[in-house]
C-alpha cells in the first residue's frame, strides 16, 4: 500500500508543521503568570519587595515539581511581567495586553492601591480573576466584587479604631499626631480622631505635612512642649526616616511612637540601629507567630535568597496572593469561572494564617500592629494573635 | 525654640547652598542645564554607604574618594558628550537648549543603572548620629559634619573666586566667554575644571546626606529642583547669589513652616519662588539688564 502525497499537501502540512509543534509546547510547557511592575517611577523603591516574593514563590513552585493545576498535573510557572514605570494608565495597558495578546494563564498583582484601583475594570471586562496584594485603603470597599481580592487587613478605617483601642489600652493619655497629606496616611487620621477622643485621649497636636518634607523641627519642638505620651507619625518611608533622624536630634521622649510605613523597611533599622528599638507601626504578620507555621519557613527562604528579612507587609501580601492562587487553582484548575468561585468562597492557609474572602475584602486576618523589638518584628497588638507583649519607647 | 529653629534653617540652607553651588559652576560656565545634578547626589549617598558598609570605610574618607570618583565621572561626560559640541560654535549655540535632552538621558541612565546594579531596596547605615548639645540647641554629628563641609567648600569657592587668579578666570567665562578667551582665558580648560568641580561637589552633598536620608536609586529628583529654585532664584551662574540663596531657602521653609503650617511648604517655597521670577527675573541678587 502506498501513500501518495501531492505537493499542495506537502507544502500546506510543512507550513502547518510549526504551528501545530508550537502547539503542542504550549500544552506541556511552562504555565505562564503576567503581571506589570513599577520597576522605575515614583514607586520604584518599593518593586523589589513584591517582585523577590513573587521569585521566591516561583523558586518554590518550580522546585516541588510546578503548579498543581488540578487533575494530578502540574506545569512549571513562568512570569510574563512588564514595566509600568508607576503610571497606573500604563498598567490598564499592560493588563491589556497580558490578558488579549500575551494570553497568560494566570495574573499577579501591581504595586499600589491607585494601579489596584486602575486595573480593576479591566480585570472584570475581561472575567479574569487575579488576587491583589499591596493595595490598602477605604476605596477597595468601593471595587465591584467579582474578579479582585485584597487580603490586606490594613484597611485605613478599621486602622484608625484599633489604634485609638491599643493606645488605650497602653495607657496613653495625650497624643500628637502628624499626618502626611497623602491619602492612606489621611485616611486613617480620618477615623483615628473620633477614636482618639472616644477612648478619653487628648490631642496636643495635629499638624498635616506635604510629601517632600524636609524638616520636621517645628512640628516636633512644637509637640514636646506639651510632652504627649504618643508621637503618631502617619508617615512614608521618606518622612519616617526624617521623623526618627528628629526625633532623636530633639529628644522625643513619648513612650508611644508609631510611624506608619518605613519601619518594616530592613534599612529602617540599618539607619536607626537601637534607636528604632520600640517603634509602632503598622502590619499583620510576624515571622515569630507560631499560630501560623508557614510564616517562619518562609522568613527564612527569604533572608537565604536575598541575604535580607522581607518587609513585613508588602512581601508578606505579594507571597500571600500567590499563594491563595496556588491553592485555588490546584482545586479549580485553570477555568477562570471555576478559579472565580473558589478564591471567592474557599479558606486559604497562607504565611498570614488562614485568609477568606467576604466580597473584595480579607475578613479573617485582623488589623494588627507590630513593634520592632531588639532587631525583631513582633506583633503586639490585637490581644489574639500577638506575639509579645507591648514595650514602651525608652530612647532613641 | 527659636535657637533650635534657626539652627534647622542654617542646616537646610546649608545643604541647598552646597548642591545648588555645584548645578551653578556647571551652568555658569558651559551654559549646560545639568537635570542629572540630582542623581550625582545619589552617587555619592550609594558611594559612601557601599564603602562603610562592605568596606567599613568612615563616610568622612568617602568624601574624598566621592570627590575623585564623580569629578572623574565629570571629566568622561565632559570629553564623550560634550567637547566636541562646545568647540563647535553652531553646535555650542544648540547646546543650552540640547543640554535638557542629553541629562535628562544622563539621569533615567543612571537612576536605573543604579537600580539595576544594586536594586531599588532603600538603604540606610548609622554613622555619626549622637546628639550634641550647645546653647540650647541639639544637634546630630551628622548635622554638624553636614554645617562644616558646606561651609568649608562654600567659602572656599567664594575665597577661590575673589582671590584667585584661576578663580577670576572662571567668573570671566561666566561673565563672557568669548571675552575671556580674548584676554587669554583657556576657556576650554575652565570648562572642564567647573564641570568636574560641579559634579564632585554634588557627590559630596549625597555623602552628607546619605546619614540621614534613606539611600534609593530615584532619590536624586528633588534634589535637582531644589538646586534649580535655588540657582534661579539667585540669577543663574552667579556663583556667590546662589550660595545666599539656599540660605534663604533653609529659612523660607524652616520659618515659613512655623508661622504658618507644614502644608504650605510647597506653597511657600514656589510661591516666593514664583513671585521672584516676576519681579526679579534676574534673581534676587542679579544686576537688572536693560535692552538698548
Amino acid at each position: 500500500m502506498t501513500f501518495t502525497i501531492s505537493r499542495r499537501t506537502f507544502l500546506a502540512a510543512a507550513a502547518l508543521a510549526p504551528v501545530t509543534t508550537r502547539l503542542a509546547m504550549a500544552a506541556d510547557g511552562p504555565l505562564r503568570i503576567g503581571y506589570s511592575m513599577c520597576l522605575t517611577g515614583l514607586f520604584a523603591q518599593a518593586a523589589p519587595s513584591q517582585v523577590n516574593a513573587y521569585e521566591l514563590w516561583k523558586d518554590q513552585v518550580n522546585a516541588a515539581g510546578g503548579l498543581d493545576i488540578g487533575g494530578g498535573q502540574r506545569r512549571p510557572v513562568e512570569f510574563v511581567s512588564y514595566d509600568d514605570q508607576s503610571n497606573p494608565a500604563n498598567a490598564v495597558r499592560i493588563y491589556e495586553k497580558l490578558i488579549t495578546q500575551d494570553k497568560v494563564d494566570l495574573l499577579a498583582a501591581p504595586w499600589s492601591t491607585p494601579i489596584h484601583l486602575a486595573i480593576a475594570p479591566v480585570l472584570a471586562k475581561h472575567k479574569f480573576p487575579m488576587v491583589g496584594n499591596t493595595a490598602a485603603s477605604v476605596k477597595l470597599r468601593e471595587v465591584k466584587p467579582g474578579y479582585i481580592w485584597f487580603p490586606t487587613a490594613v484597611i485605613p478605617d478599621k486602622v484608625g479604631e484599633e489604634l485609638a483601642a491599643f493606645m488605650a489600652k497602653q495607657n496613653v493619655k495625650t497624643a500628637a499626631v502628624f499626618a502626611n497629606v497623602l491619602p492612606l496616611a489621611q485616611e486613617i487620621k480620618t477615623t483615628l480622631l473620633p477614636a482618639l477622643e472616644k477612648n478619653g485621649i487628648k490631642l496636643v497636636a495635629n499638624e498635616d505635612f506635604p510629601p517632600d518634607i524636609k524638616d520636621m523641627t517645628t512640628l516636633i519642638s512644637g509637640a514636646n512642649q506639651s510632652s504627649p505620651d504618643a508621637f503618631i507619625v502617619l508617615s512614608y518611608p521618606s518622612d519616617t526616616f526624617l521623623f526618627a533622624t528628629q526625633a532623636k536630634q530633639l529628644n522625643v521622649k513619648a513612650p508611644f511612637v508609631l510611624s506608619l510605613i518605613g519601619p518594616t523597611i530592613q534599612a529602617y533599622q540599618q539607619a536607626f540601629g537601637t534607636g528604632a528599638n520600640n517603634i509602632v507601626t503598622v502590619g499583620h504578620w510576624s515571622p515569630n507567630q507560631s499560630k501560623w507555621p508557614k510564616a517562619k519557613p518562609f522568613f527564612d527562604a527569604y533572608l537565604a535568597k536575598y541575604k535580607e528579612a522581607p518587609d513585613a507587609l508588602d512581601s508578606v501580601l505579594s507571597f500571600m496572593s500567590l499563594e491563595i492562587l496556588q491553592q485555588a487553582v490546584a482545586t479549580a484548575g485553570l477555568d477562570k469561572e471555576k478559579l472565580r468561585e473558589t478564591i471567592a468562597s474557599a479558606t486559604f492557609d497562607t504565611i498570614n494564617g488562614p485568609v477568606k474572602f467576604d466580597g473584595v475584602q480579607n475578613t479573617t486576618t485582623p488589623t494588627s500592629f507590630l513593634q520592632i523589638q531588639d532587631g525583631s518584628l513582633e506583633l503586639v497588638w490585637p490581644e489574639q494573635i500577638k506575639t509579645k507583649d507591648f514595650r514602651p519607647k525608652t530612647g532613641w | 525654640m527659636f535657637q533650635q529653629l534657626l539652627f534647622a534653617a542654617v542646616v537646610s540652607g546649608a545643604l541647598y547652598a552646597l548642591v545648588a553651588l555645584g548645578l551653578n559652576l556647571v551652568y555658569g560656565s558651559l551654559r549646560l542645564l545639568n537635570i542629572a545634578h540630582g542623581d550625582l547626589v545619589m552617587i555619592g549617598a550609594y558611594t559612601a554607604f557601599w564603602s562603610f558598609t562592605l568596606l567599613g570605610i568612615s563616610p568622612v574618607v568617602s568624601l574624598a574618594t566621592t570627590t575623585v570618583l564623580c569629578a572623574a565621572f565629570g571629566f568622561l561626560v565632559y570629553v564623550v558628550l560634550l567637547k566636541r559640541q562646545l568647540g563647535s560654535p553652531a553646535l555650542a549655540q544648540r547646546l543650552e537648549a540640547n543640554s535638557l535632552i542629553i541629562f535628562y538621558g544622563l539621569s533615567v541612565i543612571l537612576q536605573n543603572g543604579a537600580s539595576l546594579a544594586f536594586s531599588a531596596t532603600s538603604r540606610g547605615y548609622q554613622f555619626l548620629d549622637g546628639v550634641h548639645m550647645f546653647g540650647g540647641v541639639s544637634a546630630t554629628g551628622s548635622m554638624l559634619l553636614l554645617l562644616g563641609v558646606a561651609a568649608a567648600i562654600t567659602l572656599g569657592a567664594l575665597a577661590f573666586l575673589r582671590f584667585h587668579v584661576a578663580g577670576w578666570s572662571l567668573l570671566a567665562v561666566i561673565e563672557r566667554k568669548d571675552a575671556a578667551a580674548v584676554v587669554g582665558v583657556n576657556v576650554e580648560r575652565v570648562q572642564m575644571i567647573s564641570i568636574c568641580a560641579g559634579f564632585a561637589i554634588a557627590g559630596i552633598a549625597g555623602v552628607l546626606v546619605s546619614m540621614t536620608q534613606q539611600i534609593t536609586p530615584f532619590m536624586g529628583f528633588p534634589f535637582t529642583i531644589a538646586a534649580f529654585v535655588v540657582v534661579i532664584m539667585g540669577g543663574l551662574g552667579n556663583i556667590a547669589a546662589g550660595i545666599a540663596a539656599g540660605f534663604v531657602l533653609g529659612f523660607i521653609e524652616t520659618f515659613g513652616v512655623a508661622l504658618t503650617s507644614a502644608t504650605y511648604r510647597s506653597i511657600l517655597i514656589y510661591g516666593i519662588f514664583v513671585g521672584v521670577l516676576l519681579l526679579r527675573p534676574q534673581g534676587l541678587f542679579g544686576k537688572a539688564v536693560q535692552a538698548r
